[in-house]
């Protein structure tokens, strides 16, 4: 091939084909070993965020489909990539001649399209059936209205006579559900685009302001189930997550009675009872504890709009009866008992997580060091040098500047909030 | 710098005298220097630029990238704190967008398109160097906001409440904002003058359908830009009256609804991502035929799959905002309109392999990189596939899966597709050829670099991590094979083993500058316009305008088939067309002068952005530099006086080419 210049076949014997062969298969191998790996990460059930474990039919709806377009994917990967190398391999440059320049055939072109076409139909025909029967909420048999605000999610359940809710239910942190109930979130925002997603119930459905968007979730067992929140909404996204907590019908009954339990003031002369007062005095501008008094008997509204930008802060009424604080970003107990909520048998779970947050199980550290300085604990708008274009009105829980004194007082007091 | 007419002497110096001038609109003469690099309208010198603005901030938005995957590699990072990781990915993501893959895309098509065609230049040239210094001064308005109180924060999507005032207090966002604007109108221009150009300024006999398929996918691109852009514009200076002037368009207090920004930005931002890929795909329809010895394979069909990409891709941007709560219908229509958008791009896929069935095919780096493309941009086109079902991609959305798909795309597809072109048209632009030893050493550093860092992310994002977060927890992250904490780590070595990858490529261009061989004419047997005339080009291109008769008039100008056998026999060498090329020239050259005023009218309208944030006066001054720009940019002659030339120019004849002043 007299044509090629002597330099640029001086720089051909570079690339000599042998190495490039081997090389080639190498990354084709691997290529072929990170489609195999997305497949098989179906198999894992290891991370609690897992996307291929569906504990609930509505998951199992988007599951149903991954089992068919993935597998579909992966096995068109391999014919193409397969079907690449073999060209590389077979048509590289052996000296032969120059061939003809055909410009192609139509028919294959036609064959190439129509075929891929009509795979991507039939994933069509079934993609059509899982959003409608997703969309479905006719059926609905319990109402929680759930709301995102920088950064945490406030659980409100609605007045459900048939559901033993016989007055609002408003919590935070750990979304509390019954099995085999078909759940229908209504999902709206104080601030920013946030959005809820457990995945092994079901996928992500973000909560806008101004409107209420809907997302069903049921759970076949019970037990806790991890999410996150997967709208990119400022400072602390990252630490916005949350935990839906499966209870069997007769232990969510219990829950929703302890939920609407009246309010017991600790007894006089405790260290409790001091620190319903430094309650009083530092924290209930913004939390609210449902029935909790003043002095002279007059109930304590909180005013969360006067200070909060989003106009809203945790109820912390039953705050023991959560497994977590801070917008589910720190854990309520310690580590062990965690692992024993956690890791307890779907029999047993239900009696476990209704015991709630015991002075032995409580995760003190955590929680003093939240009490002594939120914003070194979770980044938030808390500094009131950037208040400015906020009205002055925070986004997060600000430092209170409490004192130790203060800090003990206050732990004893939320301790008897079961 | 050619002036005008006729070739002249080469000795003559030429510089400006003052006292001789018309004042505030004469033309500049310069023709060496930094100002022959200011004030030039050559479509070949504006591409040059373009490229090394591109290459800078690819290195910025690439040290950006290293950082997030530093914060990242292990649990709780502390590299970068919330607020500087999300200025973080905001900015990498505008970056590599904005200031890097459009601008090279563009450095490309200016550089090439005029050759490819046969034309001499682009229809307006004052208008192409104008594109240039906006996109320079978008860069940096947008860039100045790290120095100025903090970048933006509220990802390249800014999507609305959060990017507004009480949300993102700092300056970041109103930087963004005038940034793009003034970006987007330098692509604005710049598409419009691409489309002129085309339709207009082809050689004769280049119908549309013997256009290089590289020119065509720019074409393509233009009209996406058209159709697009503004779109984004409108976004923009909405939320720009929003953060600055009291308006309350995304203010939900005020009765809107944030979702009018999401469907404004993805209106224009899935167009946007053709944008991106399609030169990217041009490049390599022009460099798998090259290096396969064979014509592209259905070449009409591989045309039109790109034109009905850039259609079908107005039609599918709520496929970002399927858990945005758009209603079941909606999301179906959307499902369904990306599952068609899969047709075309495999088509193009196909149509590729099937150029090399038969051929014979020469692995150079190049060719490598452009087969890169083909194999990664496989495995991110099917990622897409699992997100076109909707309720999968409910699963999928604002995870790694998510990062992982459009890396492969953009960093598998487009990046490789740009670096395909580096090594194919360096010996073109420069003259020299790019080593192929670095080159090999270039390429698979980046194959295993960009496969280490973006396919953990496929299994990342399955295993529930979502994006945008500035650290993961353990608490969240599993143990078994598919735990967070091992695939982190891979990715963020395989990130510096890409970045190793990009090093050696300077290192192949330093190299090459000072020690590379000087290139043949036709290095590669090539088979387009551009590679008929000499490397790097003359000022005017062509000595003479080509007559085109064939798709591949270079290829077909050197061979016929053997009739008997089927196969091509070389009956003349590159450099014997150039040589008759330049024996046939024309006597008659017209180059369009250079001008100072794309330059005055760019700074002036940074300055008029820059008002926005400080305030009224700078934006009279800016506007003030605007008007008089505008004014000398209208009054300025066609070409230089001769009275502009030392010594005067007494007849237009002689002031071709006056290189020395």
């Amino acid at each position: 091939m007299s044509h090629i210049d002597p330099v640029l076949t001086k720089e051909k014997a570079i690339d000599t084909v042998t190495p490039v062969k081997s090389s080639r298969r190498r990354i084709v191998t691997a290529l072929a070993g990170v489609s195999a790996t997305v497949f098989l990460t179906g198999c894992a059930t290891n991370a609690p965020q897992d996307t291929f474990v569906p504990k609930g039919p509505n998951a199992k709806i988007i599951d149903d489909l991954n089992m068919i377009v993935f597998p579909i994917a992966g096995v068109v990967g391999v014919i193409v990539l397969a079907l690449a190398t073999y060209i590389f391999m077979k048509f590289r440059d052996k000296g032969q001649a120059i061939p003809a320049q055909s410009h192609g055939k139509p028919y294959v072109e036609i064959t190439l399209t129509i075929v891929p076409a009509l795979i991507l139909t039939v994933v069509g025909v079934f993609t059509f059936r899982g959003i409608f029967d997703l969309a479905e909420t006719k059926d609905t048999e319990l109402i929680i209205n759930v709301t995102g605000q920088q950064w945490w999610w406030e659980y409100d359940y609605p007045v459900q006579a048939d559901q033993g809710i016989s007055q609002p239910i408003i919590s935070s942190g750990q979304l509390v559900i019954p099995v085999g109930t078909k759940v229908l979130l209504r999902e709206t925002s104080r601030d920013v685009i946030h959005s809820y997603w457990i995945p092994a119930l079901n996928g992500k459905k973000d909560a806008v302001p101004g409107r209420i968007h809907l997302l069903r979730l049921e759970a076949d067992e019970p037990g806790i189930y991890a999410g996150q929140c997967t709208e990119f909404c400022g400072l602390s996204h990252a630490n916005m997550r949350m935990e839906a907590v499966a209870l069997s019908k007769e232990d969510f009954a219990k829950w929703v009675a302890g939920q609407q339990k009246a309010y017991t003031a600790p007894a006089a002369g405790t260290l409790a009872a001091e620190g319903e007062t430094t309650f009083i005095n530092q924290c209930s501008r913004c939390h609210q504890v449902n029935g909790i008094k003043d002095a002279n008997g007059k109930p304590i509204i909180s005013a969360p709009d006067e200070n909060v930008y989003s106009g809203a802060a945790p109820n912390l009424s039953h705050l023991m009866s959560r497994n977590t604080f801070a917008g589910a970003m720190f854990d309520l107990v310690n580590e062990e008992c965690r692992a024993d909520v956690w890791n307890a048998k779907s029999e047993e779970f239900g009696a476990k997580y209704l015991a709630g947050v015991s002075e032995d199980c409580l995760n003190e550290k955590d929680l003093r060091a939240w009490l002594r300085n939120a914003p070194a604990m979770k980044p938030m708008y808390a500094d009131p040098s950037n208040l400015e274009k906020s009205n002055g009105l925070y986004r997060g829980m600000p430092n209170l500047g409490l004192t130790e004194d203060d800090i003990d007082k206050l732990v004893a007091y939320l301790l008897t909030l079961k | 710098m050619a002036i005008i007419e006729r070739p002249g002497s080469d000795t003559t110096p030429a510089v400006v005298t003052a006292s001789q001038s018309l004042g505030a609109v004469k033309r500049p003469v310069e023709t060496k220097g930094w100002k022959e690099w200011l004030f030039t309208v050559d479509h070949k010198k504006i591409g040059i630029m373009y490229g090394v603005v591109a290459m800078f901030f690819f290195i910025v938005g690439g040290v950006e990238a290293l950082l997030i995957r530093l914060q990242l590699a292990a649990p709780n990072g502390t590299i970068l704190s919330a607020d500087q990781y999300n200025q973080m990915f905001t900015m990498h993501g505008t970056t590599m967008v904005f200031l890097f893959a459009m601008p090279m895309a563009a450095a490309f098509a200016n550089y090439f398109l005029p050759l490819q065609i046969g034309a001499r230049d682009v229809a307006f040239p004052r208008l192409n160097a104008l594109s240039l210094w906006l996109l320079i001064v978008g860069g940096l308005v947008l860039n100045a906001s790290w120095f100025l109180g903090g970048a933006a924060d509220g990802g390249w999507f800014m999507y609305a409440p959060n990017s507004g005032p009480v949300f993102s207090p700092s300056n970041g966002v109103d930087y963004w904002i005038l940034g793009l604007q003034i970006a987007g109108v330098a692509s604005l221009i710049g598409s419009i003058n691409l489309i002129v150009t085309v339709l207009n300024m082809r050689a004769p006999g280049m119908s549309l359908m013997k256009m290089p398929v590289f020119t065509w996918m720019i074409l393509v691109v233009q009209f996406l830009l058209v159709f697009s852009l503004p779109v984004i514009t409108v976004a923009l200076v909405l939320l720009m009256f929003q953060r600055s002037y009291g308006a309350t368009f995304f203010d939900v207090s005020q009765g809107a609804d944030p979702l009018l920004w999401q469907h404004l930005f993805w209106i224009f931002g899935h167009p946007e991502v053709y944008v991106l890929i399609l030169p990217a795909f041009g490049i390599i329809s022009e460099v798998l035929p090259t290096f396969s010895r064979k014509p592209l394979f259905g070449y009409p069909f591989v045309v039109f799959s790109g034109a009905s990409i850039g259609l079908v891709g107005f039609g599918v941007w709520a496929h970002h905002m399927f858990a945005a709560g758009l209603g079941p219908v909606s999301v179906a229509v959307f499902s369904v309109a990306t599952m068609a958008i899969a047709i075309p791009t495999g088509v193009k896929i196909f149509n590729w392999l099937l150029t090399m069935w038969g051929g014979k095919v020469w692995y150079t780096t190049a060719m490598k990189f452009a087969i890169g493309l083909v194999m990664l941009f496989t495995v991110g086109g099917l990622s897409g596939v699992t997100h076109s079902v909707a309720p999968s991609d409910t699963q999928q959305t604002d995870t790694y899966y998510i990062v992982a798909h459009f890396h492969y795309v953009l960093f598998g597809g487009m990046v490789f597709g740009l670096f395909s072109g580096f090594y194919y048209w360096w010996p073109k632009v420069f003259g020299k050829m790019l080593n192929e030893k670095l080159g090999s050493w270039n390429f698979w550093l980046m194959v295993i670099g960009m496969n280490l860092t973006f396919g953990p992310m496929h299994i990342l994002g399955l295993q529930g991590q979502p994006r945008r977060m500035y650290v993961w927890t353990e608490a969240r992250a599993g143990e078994g094979m598919f735990n967070l904490a091992f695939w982190n780590l891979v990715a963020s070595i395989g990130s510096f083993i890409l970045a190793v990858g990009v090093l050696v490529f300077l290192i192949n261009v330093v190299y090459t500058a000072r020690k590379g061989k000087a290139s043949p004419l036709d290095p590669w047997d090539a088979r387009t316009l551009e590679w008929l005339t000499t490397s790097p080009p003359k000022a005017h291109n062509f000595d003479r305008i080509p007559v085109v008769h064939h798709l591949d008039e270079f290829f077909h100008r050197k061979y016929e088939e053997d009739t008997a056998t089927h196969t091509m026999k070389k009956i003349a060498e590159g450099e014997d067309l150039v040589r008759a090329e330049e024996e046939a020239a024309e006597k008659d050259i017209h180059l369009p002068g250079p001008s100072y005023w794309p330059l005055v009218l760019a700074i002036g309208v940074g300055i008029l952005g820059m008002g926005v944030v400080y305030g009224v006066p700078i934006m009279v001054l800016g506007g003030a530099i605007v008007l008089f720009a505008s004014y000398g940019w209208v009054l300025e002659p066609s070409v230089a006086e001769d009275i502009d030339f030392d010594p005067p120019s007494t007849d237009g004849s002689t002031k071709e080419i006056a290189p020395l002043g």
